[in-house]
């Protein structure tokens, strides 16, 4: 018999092993008491010698027992079981303990399945440690074809070196026409990636040969199931691209958004076709990109235009410093073959997992606060359950002191204490499991709208997210149960057990650790509530803000009219015919296209020049993105607009005159200022007739016309911004939006003017019709979320902060019963008795508030990039939400200061 | 009272097993007897933890050293007599040899100082 099979059978006899050990001490016991009295003991004093010659019989009892039982086992079902009856007796206590936890365990599993989402998202390619983003330090990172393929040749640091640029397509299958973020990659591009199709095949070197002649695309898993219903036969399907026939050969893996993060690419197709796949700025042929300066066969003369990012997979062994030293000098020798006094080039090697789009470390930022703010919640939550713990088991002293005596050893009783609390926790946690759920349901059923948000982001529980809020449960429950247990397994063996309340060194202690956890309670609520206000009031600021336009009666819709690659003339006739045709539907007023949609969050910047003023910037920027807007004073903003663009979205002209008929292509360059720009340009001072440059000395000049009022370009929290307005006849545009003032709601519109435009270009993919109303309401969304979030947990906070303050008061005062009884006996004015429990609650959360306030101050010059229009200091803030918790914690303290009040003398000197 | 010896040495971890084992060699015996006959035979030197005593039977039994049984003892009382196993005398065997070792290699690193060199 092996002792594990010995074991399992004394387990399963285990009734009848105890018996045995009894009787065999009882034996025992009995012999030496027998050898005792015959040594002439009397025979109670010989029982007991005995028994004190035996020791602890329990715990040899317990001992022993070991042998046949999985006492950790037994013991955590038994500890189990007294929780659980435990939890029944103090319902209360375990459905206010319980819910708290779940609010903060619910918060922080929905902040964290936001994260998972989107942040700890990895691209799922093979050996990705080898993976790198290779960038060019200047000219915004890219490389020019001719320079890539120096890199890719001669370089010996990568098993594969693949370029790829992104690139907004026209999509036509079905005979419908959608607008698609595709990449133009070369032929090693999955390769180097080292991912497979899911159908199909990826495209090879063999696909990227001879130019324009590989018509074929491999499309993503996402637009096969939902543009194609993921029907069997689309290997070998023919689509349109931009107008052109591809053949698709393959299907990307499910997993696979694209080579960066943030942006799903839904086409790829061959380098060799990049001519007409990339948008037409005028409808005329592309220049040659693949060609270096000196074969140029367009005759442009100028550099090789710079458009390919790098993606490389280093060699096994090979360093980041080694490969961008090598591929450094490469890349300044290729450069310098045409032009010997170039300054050397650098080139940036980003591991993939670091690479992350400026959208993203946003985001990232973002998640943090609202980590921060939850895991703040949380603790809240947890210091309260261990205050009120604490107390519980002030109460349960006795009990505890009685099993310590009879050799219940420390361990044991941490370890049911902390069962308890781990118990509490996990109902906590599966509940706030429940909470995080309806969030990322009510995510799912009502997600921001379209651009509300630099990047998609997405909430979704997964394994990991669950076992997020098991492991989130389980500490938490250490967190909060291990002050209390190590209190209460450690108390004073005889007035215990006498039943002598502590009351007397409960009194008057100036710091004890219930005492503390009351302030760092009120501390941290204070941390929460001042962003909560500070982003109510920026929303404030930001829903007060005049947009200078009118919004009520706008609709804007894009033009992609670049991917039809029309000529320039026919894209003039396009949007004149738009305008003329949308101005004559029923319930519009007036009509007009502009290059920059207004607080779209993109704009377009120009170095600035003024006839007769010294300084310029030669600087031009070519913006979009997020926050892509100059304040610079040697820069200005820029936009192409249309005729009546200001009428039509309602901005006033101060001085001067609209552009008209006679600013024609060919005639005098013109241009129409904000009253911004003329105050920091010209002083204030009527600017009509002055020149301004945007292309520096050699012009061409533009001659200003008139000044309109401010009105915001890029977003409405913006401060106001210089910007210069250029008439579309004479700076030809492709990618116009098209503006319509209705004099009905404008929502009742989309439908006719989305038939309308369908009718005049059926290639046209119309997309994204919004009202002005719905583009100001996404621009807000981000505030709009941040300060509803913000005040949940700040008031979550409050109210969690407020039950903490009333339960120890109430607890103080129940010990305190008797002292307030002798107070009144000896004729305390009931008001003393008052005052005496309120200051005692409020002077705790003087001090909570004044650490929370020093901590709000320093921690708020990091929300700056979050708020509009208000200082982080802002002084009606702070002194608002002091004031919120300073009125709640009052009324926590009011409440048992009453009760106190009201103690009956005679009882109370009763009582005990 | 009974006297008291002028100082009781502890066990060693682990010995009990030995002692126990050992007692058992000449005949079965149940828990009391084994206490009080290592005691004696220690000449009360050793003082056995009588606590730990049944611990450590149950574990021998455990691991199929002793083999116990259910018997009338001298005072026709039923007691749980204790019998060494073929298995617990080899155990016994090898145990008493790493003892013996042990034994001889303390007493030669504690001989009298003026012992040495001699």
């Amino acid at each position: 018999m092996t002792p594990l099979f010995r074991k399992l059978v004394w387990w399963m006899r285990r009734r009848r092993k105890e018996d045995e050990l009894r009787e065999e001490l009882e034996f025992h016991l009995a012999n030496e008491a027998d050898e005792r009295e015959v040594d002439g003991l009397a025979h109670d004093q010989a029982r007991w010698a005995a028994h004190r010659d035996l020791g602890n019989v329990t715990l040899l009892r317990e001992d022993t027992r070991r042998l046949w039982t999985w006492t950790p086992v037994e013991q955590l079902a038994q500890d189990l079981r007294y929780a659980v009856w435990m939890m029944f007796k103090h319902p209360t206590f375990t459905a206010l303990a319980a819910l708290s936890l779940a609010l903060g365990i619910g918060a922080n599993t929905a902040i964290f399945s936001l994260v998972n989402a989107t942040l700890l998202q990895r691209l799922p390619v093979d050996d990705r440690e080898r993976l790198v983003y290779v960038h060019r330090a200047r000219v915004g990172g890219v490389f020019s074809y001719p320079l890539y393929q120096a890199l890719r040749d001669g370089s010996h640091v990568f098993e594969g070196l693949a370029a790829w640029a992104g690139v907004t397509l026209s999509l036509n299958a079905d005979n419908t026409t959608d607008l698609v973020d595709g990449a133009i990659v070369t032929g090693n591009f999955f390769d180097v990636l080292g991912i497979r199709a899911s159908e199909g095949r990826l495209l090879a070197p063999s696909d990227d040969v001879t130019v324009r002649a590989h018509p074929v695309a491999v499309i993503s898993h996402d637009l096969w199931q939902t543009r194609f219903g993921g029907r069997a036969d689309i290997v070998g399907r023919d689509i349109r691209l931009n107008g052109h026939a591809f053949t698709i050969v393959g299907v990307t893996p499910a997993a696979f958004p694209g080579p960066q993060l943030g942006t799903a690419r839904q086409v790829y197709a061959p380098m060799m076709m990049q001519a007409i796949l990339r948008p037409s700025g005028t409808g005329e042929q592309n220049p040659d990109l693949l060609a270096d300066r000196r074969r140029r066969t367009d005759g442009a003369r100028g550099p090789t235009p710079s458009w390919l990012f790098g993606l490389g997979r280093l060699n096994p062994g090979i360093t980041l410093d080694q490969a961008r030293a090598e591929l450094g000098t490469l890349a300044t020798n290729y450069e310098r073959t045409f032009d010997p006094s170039d300054p050397p080039e650098l080139v940036a090697l980003v591991p993939l997992d670091q690479g992350d789009p400026r959208e993203r470390q946003q985001l990232q930022s973002v998640a943090l606060l609202l980590g921060g703010v939850a895991a703040a919640v949380l603790l809240i939550a947890c210091a309260n359950i261990a205050n009120l713990l604490l107390a519980r088991t002030a109460s349960r002293r006795r009990e505890f002191s009685v099993r310590l005596a009879v050799g219940a050893s420390r361990a044991r009783l941490m370890r049911q204490l902390l069962t308890e609390s781990v118990l509490l926790s996990t109902i906590g946690g599966v509940i706030g499991l429940g909470f995080a759920w309806v969030v990322v349901l009510s995510f799912q059923a009502a997600p921001p709208p379209p651009g509300a948000l630099p990047l998609a982001i997405e909430f979704s529980i997964d394994q990991r997210v669950l076992l997020f809020s098991v492991v989130l449960s389980f500490v938490t429950g250490i967190v909060f149960g291990i002050v209390p247990a190590l209190k209460a397994s450690r108390p004073n063996l005889v007035p215990a057990l006498k039943d002598v309340s502590a009351e007397i060194d409960e009194r008057r202690r100036w710091f004890s650790t219930q005492k503390t956890l009351v302030v760092a309670e009120v501390a941290l609520s204070m941390l929460l509530l001042i962003p909560a206000g500070l982003f109510v009031r920026s929303l404030q600021a930001a829903r007060s803000i005049d947009p200078g336009i009118d919004v009520e009666k706008l609709v804007a819709v894009p033009l992609n009219i670049n991917v039809l690659r029309y000529t320039t003339a026919k894209g003039r006739e396009f949007y004149r015919q738009v305008v003329e045709r949308v101005e004559r539907l029923p319930g519009v007023e007036a009509a007009s296209v502009a290059r920059v949609p207004v607080m779209s969050g993109t704009g377009r910047v120009s170095g600035l020049m003024v006839e007769g003023r010294q300084g310029y910037s030669e600087e031009f920027v070519f913006g979009a993105g997020p926050g892509v807007v100059s304040a610079d004073p040697t820069q200005i903003n820029t936009n192409v607009v249309g005729p009546g663009f200001f009428a039509t979205l309602g901005i006033p002209l101060i001085i001067g005159r609209d552009f008209s008929e006679q600013d024609a292509q060919g005639g005098p360059r013109v241009v129409i200022v904000t009253e911004t720009t003329m105050k920091r340009d010209f002083s204030g001072k009527n600017p009509v007739g002055q020149r301004v440059s945007f292309g520096g000395q050699e012009g061409p000049w533009r001659e200003i016309v008139g000044v309109v009022r401010d009105s915001k370009y890029a977003a409405l929290g913006e401060a106001a911004l210089a910007v210069a307005y250029l008439p579309l006849a004479q700076n030809h545009q492709p990618g116009m939006t098209l503006y319509v003032r209705t004099s009905i709601p404008p929502a009742s519109v989309i439908g006719s003017l989305r038939r309308e435009l369908q009718a005049i270009e059926p290639n046209l993919p119309v997309a994204d019709i919004r009202t002005m109303t719905s583009t100001i309401g996404a621009s807000l969304y981000a505030s709009r979320m941040g300060a509803w979030l913000l005040s949940v947990f700040g008031g979550l906070a409050l109210l969690l902060a407020a039950i903490g303050i009333y339960g120890v008061l109430s607890f103080s005062i129940s010990r305190r019963t008797r002292e307030m009884g002798i107070r009144l006996a000896l004729g305390a004015d009931t008001r003393n008795v008052f005052w005496l429990v309120v200051r005692d609650g409020m002077m705790l959360v003087v001090v909570g508030i004044i650490i929370g306030v020093t901590g709000g101050l320093i921690g708020a010059q990091w929300l700056s990039s979050f708020l509009y229009g208000i200082p982080t200091t802002d002084v009606a803030t702070f002194a608002a939400m002091t004031g919120a918790l300073a009125a709640v914690a009052l009324a926590a303290c009011v409440i048992p200061a009453r009760r106190a009040m009201r103690v009956n003398p005679i009882t109370a000197l009763r009582y005990e | 009272m009974a006297h008291k010896p002028p100082s009781r040495v502890e066990l060693l971890r682990g010995t009990l097993d030995l002692l126990i084992l050992r007692t058992l060699l000449p005949g079965p015996s149940h828990g009391h007897a084994i206490a009080k006959h290592i005691q004696r035979t220690s000449d009360d030197l050793l003082k056995v933890e009588t606590g730990s005593l049944y611990p450590a039977l149950y574990r021998l039994e455990a691991n199929g050293w002793v083999a116990a049984s259910w018997e009338l003892s001298e005072k026709g009382k039923r007691a749980r007599y204790y019998r060494i196993t073929p298995k617990g005398r080899k155990q016994l065997a090898s145990e008493q040899s790493k003892w013996d070792a042990f034994a001889r290699a303390m007493g030669l690193l504690l001989k009298p100082l003026g012992e040495e060199g001699r």
